[in-house]
């Protein structure tokens, strides 16, 4: 009897691992008419709890669930915190007590992909694999995870010649998403002069953070001409 | 008819034939939804009848159901309704009502209002209290969610502002909800079967509700700690016979509230596979009934309860739990028919308190279905001006001091 006892442990070991090493494996896309490029993990919690409808632009978001599988596992376990038991009450307490919808739950990736890109506000998530047609891919702030992406390569950036000798300088705020894998995804300009923001995000589109478990946001801030 | 109704269907089921699940469609190119459930229970106490029931013989008249329907008419607009009828014993008596019917309008992530009949907030369970499918346990703690007074607080007639406001620095999110409304109790409900002991025989009774509920998601991972207050103005209208005068018959009596307020405090941890949960409830009710002329009795009854419940899923089909419910009442009465109710007040005494140590597990034969076992082992049987389960008119021979009682239920949802 020890030995089945055995597999089974093993068995259990390298689902647990499966559904683990699937985390980092998880995109999330939304609608085009999504405007934000990125949301914190706490905000898209929100988002497939029905508590935030809205997000701070404005736009008006909607859920959409994958059914079962190691993607929606992942996910739920990721960003939700909830086993499938405690996320199917939630979502039945808000249908029968008249607070809420059941989010739509789709079989594919490829339905999921379909349903989010036809669906105005819609967010939802797939393997990283899946194709992204028609939809947008969001990078995910996720606290806690960002303290541990440590930055491998920094590239300085140049500092225009023209502004150089004009003495025109100042600190740029930029808004980096990081992949899983560590490289730079995307670069977006949060505040400061845009010819010296323009030369930041060239310089850092090239730096190297360590690879995490799933894209994280990080705001950085560089300084021009000894400000 | 309905019985057999319940029947044919529970076979179906056990056949092992029937699939269950939501039904969606398109209107004028919205999306509506319909959800429903129903759930059969049996019960058996070795001694007192309990919950109106032949329990101590072995009863099946423990049935619900409902079904609803809803759909977004705007990204912000809601509407839907729900249809509830039940039969626990003299509760419910297949008379059914509408469960809810709301229209909601989310302005805001942190502001939305609804209005229509609403489900009332009020710590952990009291909304979902009808939804055993939702939880482990077939009976709620009778200490804080009695079942025979399930229209008390079920719903009121009115409206909710509520919403969710997420809290700087990482410290969570506060969720509240205020609301006010009328509440109107079926004459199928504990208050008014209880009343009925006493030859006081409402034809309706309800009044103002209001109150509010305010739960912190705490920045620790799946704690949740709240607090909800209800306060309520009430009437009660009927007939009563007088029991110093009998042969006057049926006279009319109206009974009014001078004070109606509900405190509950509540905790709820869940970590992986395992939830707990722990509420406090304090419900203290004066109450004034007049004959229109005067004074028959003033009556204030205290009561306080409070459970600590664990449940843990064992593995996919299989959770088990369990909960000590602790509940007393106090119950002073005068004026002319005071010694109809003698005081209670020693909540030592079987007669003013239940305590109830229960275990339970519920199986999941499918997604849809699922069957739970239950045991309950009662000390006292609280019986007073307020209605606790244990009912004199189901157990004319008197009440013993404890109470075992086995509960099997299974029910549906989709």
């Amino acid at each position: 009897m020890k030995c089945p006892r055995t597999l089974l442990v093993a068995a259990g070991l390298l689902i647990f691992a499966a559904v683990d090493s699937l985390a980092g494996e998880v995109k999330v896309i939304a609608n085009p008419s999504v405007k934000a490029d990125a949301i914190s993990a706490a905000d898209l919690k929100r988002v497939f709890l029905e508590e935030k409808i809205l997000l701070a632009d404005g736009t008006h978001v909607e859920p959409v669930l994958g059914k079962d599988g190691p993607v929606h596992a992942a996910f739920r376990q990721e960003y939700l915190g909830l086993s499938e038991d405690d996320l199917q009450t939630y979502y039945r307490t808000l249908v029968f007590t008249g607070r809420g919808s059941m989010p739509k739950a789709l079989g594919s990736d490829a339905e999921v992909v379909a349903y989010v890109a036809r669906t105005r506000g819609a967010i939802g998530y797939v393997s990283s694999a899946a194709s992204a047609e028609g939809v947008k891919t969001l990078a995910i702030d996720a606290p806690g995870t960002s303290a541990e992406r440590k930055l491998l390569t920094r590239v300085e950036p140049d500092y225009p010649e023209t502004l150089s000798r004009l003495n025109i300088g100042g600190t740029v705020r930029l808004r980096v998403s990081i992949s899983a894998k560590g490289n730079v995804e995307h670069v977006e300009l949060l505040g400061g002069n845009p010819i010296l923001g323009d030369a930041a995000a060239v310089a850092v589109k090239k730096w190297v953070y360590a690879a995490g478990r799933s894209r994280t946001v990080e705001d950085v801030s560089l300084s021009f001409g000894g400000h | 008819m309905r019985r057999p109704i319940v029947e044919i269907v529970l076979a179906c089921l056990c056949a092992g034939q029937f699939t269950v699940q939501a039904q969606d469609f398109k209107l004028f190119d919205r999306e509506v939804q319909v959800h429903g459930f129903a759930s059969q229970g049996f019960v058996y106490t070795n001694t007192n009848n309990w919950l109106t029931m032949n329990t101590s013989q072995g009863s099946g008249a423990f049935t619900d159901f409902g079904l609803n329907v809803s759909t977004s008419i705007t990204d912000k607009l809601r509407v839907g309704a729900q249809v509830y009828d039940r039969n626990l014993g003299q509760f419910g008596r297949y008379h059914p009502s509408l469960d809810w019917a709301v229209v909601d309008y989310r302005f805001k992530n942190w502001f939305g209002v609804r209005g229509g009949k609403v489900k009332t907030t009020l710590g952990l369970y009291t909304d979902t209290q009808d939804l055993d499918f939702l939880r482990t346990f077939a009976l709620l703690p009778q200490s804080v969610y009695p079942t025979d007074l399930r229209d008390a607080a079920i719903a009121h007639l009115g409206g909710d502002v509520y919403g969710t406001v997420p809290l700087r620095h990482g410290l969570g999110d506060i969720v509240y909800t205020a609301y006010a409304g009328h509440r109107s109790d079926s004459i199928y409900n504990g208050y008014e079967y209880l009343a009925s002991s006493y030859k006081l025989y409402y034809s309706s009774y309800g009044g103002l509700q209001y109150g509010g509920d305010l739960r912190w998601h705490t920045p620790l991972k799946g704690l949740l700690i709240g607090a909800s207050r209800m306060n309520e103005d009430l009437t009660g209208k009927g007939t009563f016979i007088n029991p110093f005068n009998p042969d006057a018959g049926l006279l009319p009596e109206s009974g009014h509230s001078k004070a109606d307020w509900t405190n509950q405090f509540y905790a709820e941890h869940i970590a992986g596979k395992l939830r707990i949960d722990m509420e406090y409830r304090r419900f203290l009710h004066d109450e004034r009934d007049d004959s229109g002329v005067t004074l028959l009795f003033e009556n204030v009854t205290d009561v306080r309860g409070w459970y600590v419940s664990g449940t843990y899923r064992v593995m996919k089909r299989l959770a088990l739990g369990s909960y000590y419910s602790r509940y007393s009442v106090t119950s002073v009465t005068t004026g002319p028919l005071a010694p109809l109710f003698p005081p209670q007040t020693d909540t030592s005494l079987p007669a003013n308190h239940i305590y109830d140590k229960v275990i339970s597990a519920r199986f999941d034969l499918k997604k849809f279905w699922n069957i739970k076992i239950e045991g309950h082992f009662m000390d006292g049987y609280g019986a007073s001006t307020y209605p606790d389960g244990f009912y004199p008119q189901v157990n004319p021979q008197g009440f013993k001091p404890n109470t075992n009682a086995l509960v099997v239920k299974t029910g549906i949802n989709f």
